[in-house]
């Protein structure tokens, strides 16, 4: 799918995104955050959930999910855990006892906050435009098994690009996963070829 | 308390012209290539790569190893835990961090851990090039 080369640079491009990202996250909760080194899979639809299973646990999640269009097309995922709500809007400086409706849009604000600047940071380094589709919600307390319904998605090969936010002394964590269909991995390999030639 | 940054190993170097050692560690062999592509041509260096730090732990107790670029986010041995590997051991060269983590935490953190300065992902040649300057580890050349 994509050769070593190629994976190493996408894997310290994703790294510089995820650095970002987590500054710009840092900034508005106002905690250090700790990253880890983005993981790079090549997947069948079928093994998504297992592959994210293994980062993010059993507990339910809420996750939130955004398109992106640059000379690639793919969707950006952000999944909370558990525990968020209540985390968030307490680091937030909320009241306790957000209602639904609020809980959701701070998952929302912060989706599109790691989101773009992640992908920015992505697409910076690979000299392309990005766009972004609004924000929705995707999942609301639900296993991360059912995240995925495998029947809806019509291609076979998938990258999955995941890199994890957690704050030092909070509880509070959640994962970022970009997804691409195989169509759309050659437009990323030819990206990526671009930026290699671009430090020869 | 900050560590001194400079060291009279520096100075003896200079004058004798051998060429500085330099050891740049990363986890990511591309991270590692951006970043020697960044540094002055015309520096007179001997170059190593560690993968890890551990193996950078194992490369600096040679003795050999005047500046130290160091990335913080890698699996097992991060950076943090190398800078304060290191000065238990009586920190006896140069560590610039460079990372994509942009917190300014972070960057107060390695600073406070001995490392004379923080370098953001992506590496900026010019960048380097003035940090060299300003600690005196690169002169008129």
């Amino acid at each position: 799918m994509l050769t070593q080369d190629q994976k190493e640079a996408l894997q310290e491009i994703a790294n510089i995104g995820m650095g970002q990202a987590g500054a710009s996250i840092a900034e508005v909760l106002d905690h250090f955050v700790l990253l880890s080194i983005p993981r790079i899979l090549f997947l069948q639809p079928e093994d998504i959930a297992g592959a994210l299973l293994l980062t993010v646990g059993e507990e339910n999640v809420s996750a939130v999910r955004q398109a992106f269009h640059s000379s690639m097309r793919g969707e950006a995922i952000v999944i909370f855990g558990e525990q968020r709500c209540n985390d968030l809007a307490d680091l937030m400086g909320y009241e306790k006892d957000l209602d639904h409706a609020a809980e959701l849009e701070l998952l929302l604000d912060i989706s599109n906050i790691l989101v773009g600047a992640c992908l920015s940071g992505i697409a910076e380094q690979l000299r392309e435009n990005i766009g972004f589709s609004a924000p929705s919600l995707m999942a609301d307390h639900m296993s991360v098994q059912h995240l995925f319904s495998v029947k809806d998605i019509s291609w076979h090969n998938a990258l999955l690009v995941e890199v994890n936010f957690r704050l030092e002394q909070r509880s509070f964590a959640c994962h970022l996963v970009i997804l691409l269909a195989e169509t759309e991995i050659a437009a990323m390999a030819k990206a990526i070829d671009r930026f290699l030639d671009s430090m020869q | 308390m900050a560590y001194l940054p400079f060291k009279p190993i520096f100075h003896t170097y200079i004058r004798t012209f051998m060429p500085v050692s330099v050891l740049v560690v990363d986890d990511s062999p591309m991270a590692r290539k951006m970043l020697i592509r960044a540094l002055p041509p015309t520096w007179d260096i001997e170059v190593s790569q560690a993968g890890s730090g551990i193996e950078a732990l194992a490369m600096y107790r040679t003795g050999k190893v005047d500046v130290i670029f160091l990335d913080l986010t890698m699996p097992e041995m991060d950076g943090y835990q190398v800078l304060e590997t290191l000065r238990k051991e009586d920190l006896n060269c140069l560590v610039i961090v460079v990372s994509a983590d942009i917190q300014p935490k972070a960057q107060e953190r390695v600073l406070g851990l001995g490392a004379i300065a923080f370098i953001k992902k992506p590496v900026d040649a010019q960048k380097v090039e003035a940090v060299l300057r300003q600690y005196g580890i690169l002169v008129n050349t």
